[in-house]
């Protein structure tokens, strides 16, 4: 009994250990710079990207209000998860706007308001060819997406040859994605 | 040379705070009472020191020394006097100064106040508080030193972030600040306790007032933060569960369930162990509110690779701030326990069930601001998890919270059901169908969330008013005012505190289910209507402020009948010195809602983005959280219950225990 309620009073301690760890290891990381902005694994990599159709958030005139990514087929394709609520998303906006001048990007707005994607979009530029409405967030789950910003490379077939997770950034860009779009031979 | 002498200031209290420190520890094991009475004296010696190094870094920044660092990296020469002033805290070391120095007046006030405490007590909170002072006198010497001169003084500043000059960030730190270092009184009250192995009641109240005043100052200091977010980003929100604004909660959850477990330890010497762990999370969690944002290893890595050194130094202050009294919380902790003599239905539990849900939400915005970082760690990516995950688990949490709010103060301790419970149970519940009903026969695209919401709101509101007609109804031969003058202050305070949270409620529904917004391109001439305003755009106008040139847009509001009563003139800034743009949103607050006004970018051929946006009750927002501050002051430096109110044959009657032992 006494021994159970000492362990209990253990408990923050070794609570707090372990949190100290991790930002140890953060730490440690961000000083050492191996914190690398690699490409997260993804199941779906040389894989076809799953099947999307989503409600368009700028509904055109001839009535087609809905988003389908085979509209993009035969020509490589970056698909780029934001939200208006993700600073993040704010932050990479001006890469995305380099990027649109060489490549089509389809952004989906995840678990997001109609009304909110469309400020963010008005603020802070819109670099997409289309945007689809996630609002419940059900393609982010069929894709694998971690959280927002995320951005997927497909190529002319729709086969997913790149993931990051995070803002793309000018370091990203140049490291992976401009090699990626040149291995699809459209730089 | 005031520069110099600063420095040297500064330096000399490190030295004393290594003193008061330690040798008021040694004399407290031993019962030496010379060395004990060292701790006020050097409490009160380091709080003069580092108000005159304070005092010389504000002087270094109002008369423009660019020969001195820091003050050509963030300030400039044309830049408004209050903002050269501010401008002293608006950076790394500049606010950390400003951060010791409050921690130097937290304990310079206690040394010459608490002349009734035992005198051990005295000096070892004094030592914790000196070893805290050590710690980051440190930091700042060595890592981040505000004395640093140029080898060549530049011509001119680099300027201040446009962004934060502005009146609600010259305040905001310092009461945020006062606020996060006020719990550092509660922490080495636990400490105190800890090294002691002794908690008793006049501990707890005599810990009870700084934990409030930190509560307050932490309230005013976030509302204050998010006023800012909400007039300054010109973005509508006033909050973005940012991790900045994250970091500044949790110690607030923290401190909030800390406040109402004291209340248990000193009306009823129990949760002991419970409420030392509390104090010593609720610092933790400033400290790492304060620091481990700031450094960047959440916001923005590049900022903290700046100076690998001061990210290692944040860990280990951390390292000992937190791991030595939790090292000592599970060697003397057992020895505080209690044996319960309560039944769940009891004021006691219903302030467990208070600290438990509290405890979850901290640590659901813990979760929510560290998990991405824990993700970057291993796949090397930043995310952000946002709204869509705190609408989720921290929203519920509140709900309940809500819930117990208002029946727990109508508990008796102890054994809880009388007859006052019964009466603020029925009139809540017929408030929450009331307003439940009104919502959903009247409101404009109904939804739960506005359903839940504001029957809560009426829940709460019903209960309060319930419990407080009951204390003040004539009764017993005494009327109104009568009994309104035997009501404690801290009961007083309590009511204003839980309303508070009413009128908060209301403003962030009003604000969020019901707030209109328009966003277009407009040229001169156009009308935009929005809610039921008519709104004229005539033109922009070119302004030249002190520091920056504007293009302002001229806004005409009028209402149906075609009557004008409103101008706003959203601006859009370019700061000359920093060759940095802001938009200035326009806002006209009134009680019923706000007219708020961005500027876009444009040019009279093709127009100019605007938006706007009417907000129902937004000003309530800010308007709560300064009535729940305005409680806390009153429970805690108000009259405490009186002899007087104990021996009133209201209070003798079966209602005697709550009505005479109840705090906020």
């Amino acid at each position: 009994m006494m021994s159970q309620l000492r362990l209990s009073f253990l408990l923050p301690l070794l609570a707090f250990t372990a949190l100290a760890l991790v930002g140890a290891v953060a730490l440690y990381a961000t000083l050492s710079g191996s914190r690398d902005p690699a490409q997260l694994p993804s199941v779906l990599v040389n894989k076809s990207a799953p099947r999307t159709s989503l409600a368009n958030l700028m509904p055109n005139d001839a009535g087609d209000n809905m988003v389908q990514l085979t509209a993009f087929k035969g020509q490589p394709l970056l698909v780029n998860f934001f939200a208006s609520w993700c600073a993040p998303c704010r932050a990479e906006a001006p890469a995305l706007e380099m990027l649109s001048k060489r490549v089509a990007i389809l952004g989906i707005a995840y678990k997001d308001r109609g009304e909110d994607t469309n400020s963010f979009l008005e603020q802070y530029g819109n670099p997409f060819r289309a945007v689809g409405m996630d609002t419940d967030g059900r393609m982010g789950i069929e894709w694998g997406v971690y959280g927002v910003p995320e951005t997927y490379l497909l190529d002319a077939n729709g086969v997913v040859k790149l993931r990051h997770a995070g803002p793309l950034t000018r370091g990203v860009i140049d490291a992976t994605i401009m090699p990626a779009l040149e291995a699809l031979g459209s730089w | 040379m005031i520069t110099e002498l600063g420095h040297f200031a500064l330096i000399t209290a490190f030295v004393l705070s290594l003193v008061q420190g330690f040798l008021p520890l040694i004399g407290a094991a031993r019962g030496n009472a010379a060395m004990m009475l060292i701790a006020p004296a050097a409490a009160i010696s380091v709080m003069l020191a580092v108000a005159f190094s304070f005092g010389a870094l504000v002087w270094g920044f109002i008369t423009s020394d660019f020969s001195l660092a820091l003050v050509a990296n963030h300030s400039h020469s044309t830049k408004p006097m209050i903002y050269k002033i501010s401008g002293t805290w608006g950076n790394h070391e500049g606010s950390l100064i400003l951060w010791i120095l409050i921690l130097a007046i937290y304990g310079g006030v206690l040394a010459l106040g608490g002349r009734a405490m035992p005198m051990a007590l005295k000096a070892r909170i004094l030592a914790v508080q000196g070893l805290v002072s050590t710690g980051f006198l440190a930091f700042s010497l060595f890592t981040s030193n505000p004395f640093l001169r140029l080898g060549t003084a530049p011509l001119d500043g680099k300027g201040l972030n446009p962004i934060l000059q502005d009146p609600g960030l010259a305040i905001h730190p310092p009461t945020l600040y006062l606020g996060y270092v006020g719990l550092s009184m509660a922490f080495a009250f636990a400490v105190a306790a800890l090294i002691s192995g002794e908690v008793d009641r006049l501990w707890a109240k005599w810990m009870r007032p700084w934990i409030m005043a930190a509560w307050c100052a932490l309230t005013c200091g976030i509302a204050l933060g998010s006023w800012w977010a909400y007039y300054e980003l010109g973005w509508g929100g006033w909050w973005f569960w940012d991790p900045v604004e994250n970091a500044s909660l949790m110690p607030w959850l923290a401190a909030t369930a800390l406040l109402h477990s004291a209340i248990v330890v000193e009306k009823r010497g129990q949760l002991k162990s419970w409420t030392v762990l509390l104090a010593i999370m609720a610092f933790s969690l400033s400290l790492v509110g304060t620091f481990i944002v700031r450094s960047g290893l959440l916001t923005s890595v590049h900022s903290f690779a700046s100076d690998p050194a001061r990210g290692v130094f944040v860990l280990v202050i951390l390292l000992f701030a937190v791991g030595i009294p939790l090292a000592l919380y599970a060697w003397r902790g057992p020895q505080l326990v209690t044996t319960a003599d309560f039944s769940l239905t009891s004021r006691e539990g219903g302030l467990i069930a208070n600290n438990m849900l509290l405890v979850v939400a901290t640590a659901i915005v813990l979760l929510g601001t560290f998990y991405p970082l824990g993700l970057e760690m291993v796949t090397g990516a930043r995310i952000t998890v946002g709204p869509p995950y705190f609408d989720a688990t921290f929203n519920p949490v509140m709900a309940l919270l809500m819930m117990i709010m208002a029946i727990g103060p109508v508990m008796a301790w102890r054994h809880g059901k009388t007859a006052r419970l019964r009466v603020v149970l029925i009139t809540a519940a017929v408030g929450a169908g009331i307003t439940a009903g009104l919502t959903s026969a009247f409101a404009v695209g109904f939804s739960i969330g506005a359903l839940v919401a504001l029957g809560l709101i009426g829940w709460l509101g019903a209960g309060i008013g319930a419990d407080i007609w009951q204390q003040l109804k004539p009764h017993g031969g005494a009327g109104i005012a009568r009994r309104a003058r035997r009501v404690p202050t801290e009961v007083i305070g309590m009511w204003l505190a839980h309303f508070g949270i009413v009128i908060f409620m209301l403003g962030a529904v009003g604000d969020n289910l019901y707030n209109s917004e328009q966003v277009v391109r407009a040229k001169p001439g156009d009308v935009i209507q929005i809610a039921d305003r008519n709104v004229t755009f005539t033109g922009v106008k070119q302004v030249q402020g002190p520091n920056y040139q504007a293009l302002a847009a001229q806004l005409e509001y009028r209402d149906q009948s075609g009557k004008l009563f409103a101008l706003l003139t959203p601006e859009k800034r370019i700061y000359n010195a920093e060759r940095q743009t802001t938009t200035e949103a326009a806002i006209r607050p009134t009680l019923r809602g706000d007219d708020y006004a961005v500027l876009g970018d444009g040019d009279n051929k093709i127009g100019f983005t605007l938006r706007l946006y009417y907000k129902p009750l937004v000003s309530w927002i800010w308007g709560g959280a300064a009535i729940m501050a305005l409680g806390g002051l009153l429970a805690a430096f108000g009259r405490q219950r009186t002899a007087a109110n104990q021996t009133s044959p209201v209070t003798n009657s079966t209602t005697a225990m709550p009505a005479s032992g109840r705090g906020a």
